[in-house]
């Protein structure tokens, strides 16, 4: 079985993010940048079903030079092969950009099964995978906590809200988006480095960008604020007004 | 010289002495004087037949020894200090008699009997080819003889204490099985005395001479054989492996070459491990100090090392056999190595007390940790924990996995400088000063020290972990990372001195990050503080206040600093010493990454030390690492029950308490 695992690179969660002076990205200057969580389990999952089942997992990543690097680490965590799609202009791309140029660049691999990450801890919009899947015309299921190879397909579990589980058997080829969590991550080791070394890394050159979808207006930083209203009146005057307030504004109750 | 005067004028009076009893005694060994052209052809025949068994069985083991892998780090200086430490150890056998006195001294006297024999068997050889050199008559000859004498009598009474010990007493250390080879041995080197002292008694000329003379050499000529495949190959080797031993405690070659992962399989193992390995005496001294073996656990460092011999005979130095018998790939062909196991390799705390411990020059530090680096570096150690720790120094650049973010935080309420240069000291804060929250108190009450003193001081902006959990479970990528990381850091900053409040951080940076740079110098706050200790408050109301001190296996065994922080304790109050201390003392069970493992079996190596710290009565407990004052706190609150728990301060937490409180 070919599996092919979409990841991207994201700042390191520590970061210290600044707003690009344009307002419409953030400064890349002095971040350091690392696997997307999510994308790290479907690595992970990628790699656990290739031990298990046998085949090929081919991992790619779009993005500048600096890319790279996590292809190397996903190369030295078990990835037979790397695809780099070589573009400096993410931000100008939108989500049906970078999924389509995905698309484009997989294309050719026909994997079996494709692999992405639930969403992006940069801009967590849960697209791109989705998006690839109908651009590549296979079926996809999202929020995928466990795979298993199955006669003909795979058969899946997804997550759903308040503890509930999907079980779905779907053909091949498809396109999971994989949840965090759902295995245990392998650490990186020397050796894998240094295999990592001998393995092929393709680099293709995305295509100019295209007119957005979806245009970016401004990025900024979530504003803290502290409002402090003093409610008065009698005690239970205050306490309607409390459970009014917590009710229809704070809306906890 | 005033020792062989004594012996001399002993030696006078001995005929004197003994022509009180019925026998007829000469003053000197009685030798045959002639032997038939038959005799010296059997003595020649006996003696060939003995040294080629000898050689039969020892030279495959040098093969081995001589075919495994070459030490690529391997360098003979310093010579000085190789020179001093054959002549301390093997010659004075002082490291033998110091930990243990009774038997080391039975030791030593067996020794330094077969130092004293040499000569005199030579020339009992000689003897049976009429060539003898030392004769009776001579002033020479008559010397020598009472003098080996005098060391025969003193190795008979050894050897039969010995063979006392090892088959009536039965220490646990010796092993559980008996070994007879051990007894036959120690029945042969008695009989080798008995006889030569039995021909100070005897008639010159007559039968019985010849008799004791053929015993004599009989028994030198079996022990012979026996040497090569028992533990008495020791005899041969250990003086060579002390000699030869790595220059450093628990040093850690680098790896050489893109195959080298450590120890994996029969061709990692390095020609010193070959030596050290057939080296081993099985005295049991590094089971007895291991706080892995000592509280029920798989690990005994005696089978590590045997264990590697084992695999050595039965596989070789070239095999390409795993291990650690969890690392093997189940297969046909692949036959199971019982030998050493995964599960023991990962119980070590790398307390060092094996390394410190051992006789014959074995360093087990590097040979544990080699063979975890073989599993970790290739991946084949599948350890929840242990997988955490290593994604946490990854990600987080810290081993306790929390936010780089919280270091800042804590860095800017705490109100530490940031080191710019014009300060004296970066004061390290390592990943517990920076992120655990006794860790920081520690860091916070030696900041106020330091300010007291007037010292100049700043935290770097960003720190990451030195990397030490990862280096002691053998994971050079990401020690790698952290070392590169942490000089770059340090030399972006111009830092000239740092100060650590523990001591794995300040082992690891200043020895283990050689290999990627060399770092500013380090010292201990221990060190710090001791040098300005008369500046420093003696607190007098305290006087009465006992404290234990604990030694930490980084400090003290790894480091070599035992009194500097006892000082500083005894400004603080009276210090009162656990029953093992300084180079003995015990493991609070943190280190080798293991703080950051699971649950451990058998008893928990920091309940151990906090009954034994607990029982000295001490109303405090000093330490001077923070991950024993971790280990010690849970401990402390587990074995002590209902009754009042000492306190645990840290050393610097102890200096602290006295200083004038100064806000603002």
């Amino acid at each position: 079985m070919k599996i092919l695992v979409a990841v991207k690179q994201v700042p390191e969660r520590d970061a210290q993010i600044r707003v690009a002076a344009d307002g419409k990205w953030i400064d890349e200057g002095d971040l350091s940048y690392t696997i997307n969580e999510p994308d790290a389990y479907a690595l992970e999952e990628a790699l656990q079903l290739k031990e298990k089942n046998g085949g090929e997992v081919v991992v790619v990543c779009a993005g500048p030079e600096r890319v790279v690097s996590t292809l190397r680490e996903a190369l030295a965590k078990g990835a037979d092969r790397a695809i780099h799609l070589e573009a400096d202009d993410l931000g100008e791309r939108d989500t049906l950009g970078i999924a389509r140029m995905l698309a484009d660049a997989v294309k050719g691999e026909a994997p079996d099964l494709i692999l992405t990450g639930l969403q992006s801890e940069d801009l967590g919009l849960g697209q791109t995978g989705v998006v690839m899947a109908e651009l590549l015309g296979i079926p996809h299921a999202t929020i995928i906590m466990q795979v298993e190879v199955v006669d003909g397909g795979v058969k899946v579990k997804r997550e759903l809200e308040d503890g509930w589980f999907q079980h779905v058997e779907m053909p091949l080829p498809a396109l999971l988006t994989i949840q965090s969590g759902g295995n245990r991550l392998r650490y990186a080791t020397l050796m894998g480095i240094k295999k990592a070394k001998t393995k092929e890394t393709a680099t293709v050159l995305a295509g100019a960008a295209v007119a957005r979808a979806v245009s970016l207006e401004r990025v900024y930083l979530p504003e803290k604020q502290k409002k402090t209203e003093m409610l008065t009146g009698t005690s239970a005057e205050v306490a309607a007004k409390l459970v009014e307030k917590l009710k229809f504004e704070v809306r906890v109750l | 010289m005033a020792d062989a005067g004594c012996v001399a004028v002993w030696g006078a009076r001995l005929p004197g002495v003994i022509l009180l009893s019925n026998f007829q005694i000469s003053a000197t060994l009685a030798e045959p004087e002639r032997f038939s052209g038959l005799e010296m052809g059997l003595l020649v025949a006996c003696v060939m037949a003995a040294g080629g068994l000898f050689f039969w069985r020892f030279a495959p083991i040098l093969n081995r020894i001589l075919h495994s892998k070459k030490d690529a780090d391997f360098s003979l200086r310093p010579v000085g200090r190789r020179v001093w430490e054959f002549v301390w150890e093997v010659l004075c056998q002082a490291k033998v008699i110091r930990q243990r006195p009774l038997p080391g001294v039975a030791h030593a006297f067996v020794f330094w009997g077969f130092l004293a024999f040499a000569l005199v068997s030579l020339n009992h050889f000689a003897t049976g080819v009429e060539l003898g050199f030392l004769t009776p008559d001579g002033v020479v000859g008559r010397f020598y003889f009472v003098f080996a004498g005098v060391w025969a009598l003193l190795v008979a009474v050894s050897i039969a204490g010995l063979f006392v010990r090892r088959f009536f007493v039965r220490p646990v250390w010796l092993g559980e099985k008996v070994s007879y080879e051990s007894g036959l041995i120690a029945l042969l080197i008695f009989a080798l005395m008995v006889t030569y002292l039995a021909a100070f008694f005897v008639e010159p000329g007559g039968v019985a001479v010849k008799a004791l003379w053929w015993t004599h050499t009989l028994a030198l000529l079996v022990f012979l054989p026996l040497i090569p495949h028992t533990k008495h190959l020791h005899l041969v080797l250990s003086p060579l492996t002390v000699f030869l031993k790595r220059d450093g405690f628990s040093k850690i070659p680098p790896l050489s070459g893109d195959e080298d992962f450590g120890l994996v399989a029969g061709k990692d193992i390095t020609q010193l491990i070959s030596l050290q390995a057939y080296s081993c005496v099985e005295c049991g001294r590094c089971t007895e100090h291991c706080p892995a073996s000592t509280t029920g656990k798989v690990l005994n460092p005696k089978e590590i090392i045997l264990g590697m011999r084992s695999y050595l005979n039965e596989f070789g130095p070239a095999s390409e056999m795993a291990l650690l018998s969890e690392a093997r790939v189940e297969s046909p062909d692949n036959p199971p190595n019982r030998y050493m196991s995964m599960e023991a390799a990962f119980e070590c705390t790398t307390c060092g007390s094996c390394e410190y411990q051992c006789p014959v020059g074995i360093q087990h530090l590097p040979i544990i940790v080699g063979l975890r680096r073989g599993a970790t570096n290739t991946g084949a150690w599948e350890d929840t924990y242990g997988t955490k720790l290593f994604l946490a120094l990854e990600k987080n650049g810290n081993a306790l996995g929390l936010s780089a973010m919280e270091r800042d935080k804590f860095v800017t309420k705490q109100g530490l400088p940031i080191f710019d240069g014009s300060q004296e000291y970066c004061l390290w804060l390592g990943c517990m000063g920076g992120y655990d929250p006794k860790g920081r108190e520690i860091i916070a009450d030696f900041a106020r020290v330091m300010s007291y003193l007037g010292t100049t001081f700043g935290v770097l902006k960003k720190e990451k972990c030195t990397g030490d959990p990862a280096r002691r479970l053998g994971n050079d990528l990401v020690f790698q990372t952290m070392a590169e990381y942490g000089l770059k850091a340090l030399e972006a900053a111009k830092v000239q001195k740092i100060v650590a409040i523990c001591p794995h951080c300040v082992r690891t940076i200043s020895n283990d990050w050689r290999e990627y740079g060399i770092a500013p110098e380090i010292e201990h706050h221990s060190e710090f503080m001791a040098r300005y200790k008369d500046r420093l408050p003696k607190q007098v109301a305290a006087a009465g206040e006992s404290i234990v001190y604990h030694d930490p296996c980084y400090l003290g065994r790894y480091r070599d600093v035992y009194e500097e922080p006892r000082e500083i304790v005894a400004l603080a109050g009276t210090l009162v010493e656990a029953e093992r201390s300084h180079e003995r003392s015990f493991c609070c069970g943190a280190g080798g990454g293991l703080a950051f493992l699971g649950e451990e079996s058998g008893e928990r190596v920091s309940h151990v030390r906090a009954k034994e710290l607990m029982e000295t009565g001490a109303q405090t407990i000093g330490t001077a690492c923070p991950f024993c004052n971790t280990m010690f706190r849970d401990a402390v609150s587990a074995v002590g029950g209902g009754q009042v728990q000492p306190q645990l301060l840290d050393i610097a937490q102890l200096t602290a308490r006295a200083l004038p409180d100064v806000k603002g």
